[in-house]
């Protein structure tokens, strides 16, 4: 295996615009670190292999801490936790619009601080070192099955136009910003984290981009 | 550091990860912003920040310092009240009170981004302020009464 190592540091996240007014949260003392390593294979990655990859990167974006904010054209993100049973619509009639970002009625923002200090309150509304949003409505994950996601993932015109070098990149960039997938292995407050660790994560997608991403069949 | 609040400014001695809601309370004696459930789930807490809503107890003293901060003793005055205000005391939208000022800082946020809101938008923006006496039918219609006084200012 080639390694190349990337040290993530947390830093202080920039702006978040919204209607024309500059959000920058952050204490600027924090000083917790994520190390990530590419392990980028030597050998040809078979098929078998990547949908191996795949089927442990499903795991994790199928997840409640994943999914529940990659919801469909309904802009309704979604609530999961031992205290609510079956996972629901986020509560107090929360909607964040075609924005994604609350605009429309309520920002995110308002209840989601941007900050990269511990989630460690229960039921406490988590933050990120990346403003909370939904994902982009093609990016839609929650109630979607394993080929769905796959094809979603690996159709440029439908994630964010990554190739597999992007969608690598991507987690790393998550990680240098301390944003979303780095909270989902690492939530805080009592709620269950993403199977597995980012490392493990940005390995199997290593893994999968280098087969050539191969989806399942419905 | 030193805050701006109110137009304001008052320097504090405070851990940068203060919530702000305890620096304007316990330091700064500003007791409009109420304390409900200290995790952003109920918007008693509310302020502006740069004149958009956010809840003071999940929010820093450190993230809000160089910031424009807005709490209801700052949104108008007795003598001149803010249309929301006029709107709440017409409409006697006000039961026991207690999230009140939260839900006025929520409303005149909301409407300085949508002049022209539907109910639905008020409905769903109000939601995230939890009014235990269930003013909701009054706040939806003071709501409609701040947006037409502001259109007509």
């Amino acid at each position: 295996m080639k390694r190349h190592s990337i040290i993530a540091s947390a830093v202080e996240l920039g702006f978040l615009s919204i209607a024309g007014v500059a959000f920058s949260h952050g204490s600027g003392d924090d000083q917790s670190k994520i190390d990530l390593v590419v392990n980028t294979p030597t050998e040809a990655v078979s098929r078998e292999e990547g949908l191996s990859a795949w089927d442990r990167i499903y795991a994790v974006a199928s997840h409640p801490r994943c999914s529940n904010c990659h919801v469909d054209e309904s802009n309704i993100p979604m609530w999961s936790g031992p205290s609510y049973g079956k996972t629901r619509p986020h509560g107090m009639n929360i909607n964040a619009g075609i924005s994604r970002i609350g605009i429309e009625s309520i920002p995110c923002s308002t209840c989601h601080m941007q900050s990269t200090v511990p989630n460690d309150i229960a039921h406490g509304a988590p933050h990120t070192g990346h403003a909370w949003m939904l994902a982009p409505v093609e990016f839609a994950w929650f109630g979607k099955s394993s080929a769905e996601i796959c094809e979603q993932m690996s159709d440029p015109a439908r994630n964010g136009g990554r190739d597999g070098d992007g969608l690598v990149q991507h987690i790393i960039h998550d990680a240098e910003i301390e944003a979303f997938i780095v909270w989902g292995f690492n939530p805080g407050g009592g709620r269950e984290a993403a199977p597995g660790s980012m490392q493990e994560h940005l390995d199997d997608m290593v893994l999968w981009t280098a087969a050539g991403m191969p989806c399942p069949a419905e | 550091m030193r805050l701006t609040v109110n137009r304001a400014t008052y320097e504090v001695d405070v851990e940068d990860d203060m919530p702000l809601l305890w620096a304007l309370r316990d330091e700064l004696k500003i007791k409009g912003p109420k304390y409900g459930c200290g995790i952003a789930q109920c918007g008693a807490c509310t302020v502006h920040l740069d004149g958009i809503a956010v809840r003071a107890c999940s929010i820093t003293t450190k993230q809000a310092e160089g910031r424009e901060i807005t709490t209801i003793e700052g949104l108008g005055t007795p003598d001149a009240l803010h249309a929301v205000q006029e709107a709440w005391v017409e409409h006697q939208v006000v039961q026991c009170g207690y999230c009140q000022p939260g839900q006025i800082m929520s409303a005149a946020s909301f409407l300085s981004m949508h002049p022209e809101p539907t109910d639905e938008q008020i409905d769903q923006a109000m939601s995230a302020n939890l009014c235990r006496c269930g003013t909701y039918p009054r706040i939806r219609e003071a709501v409609k009464a701040a947006a037409a006084k502001l259109q007509g200012a």
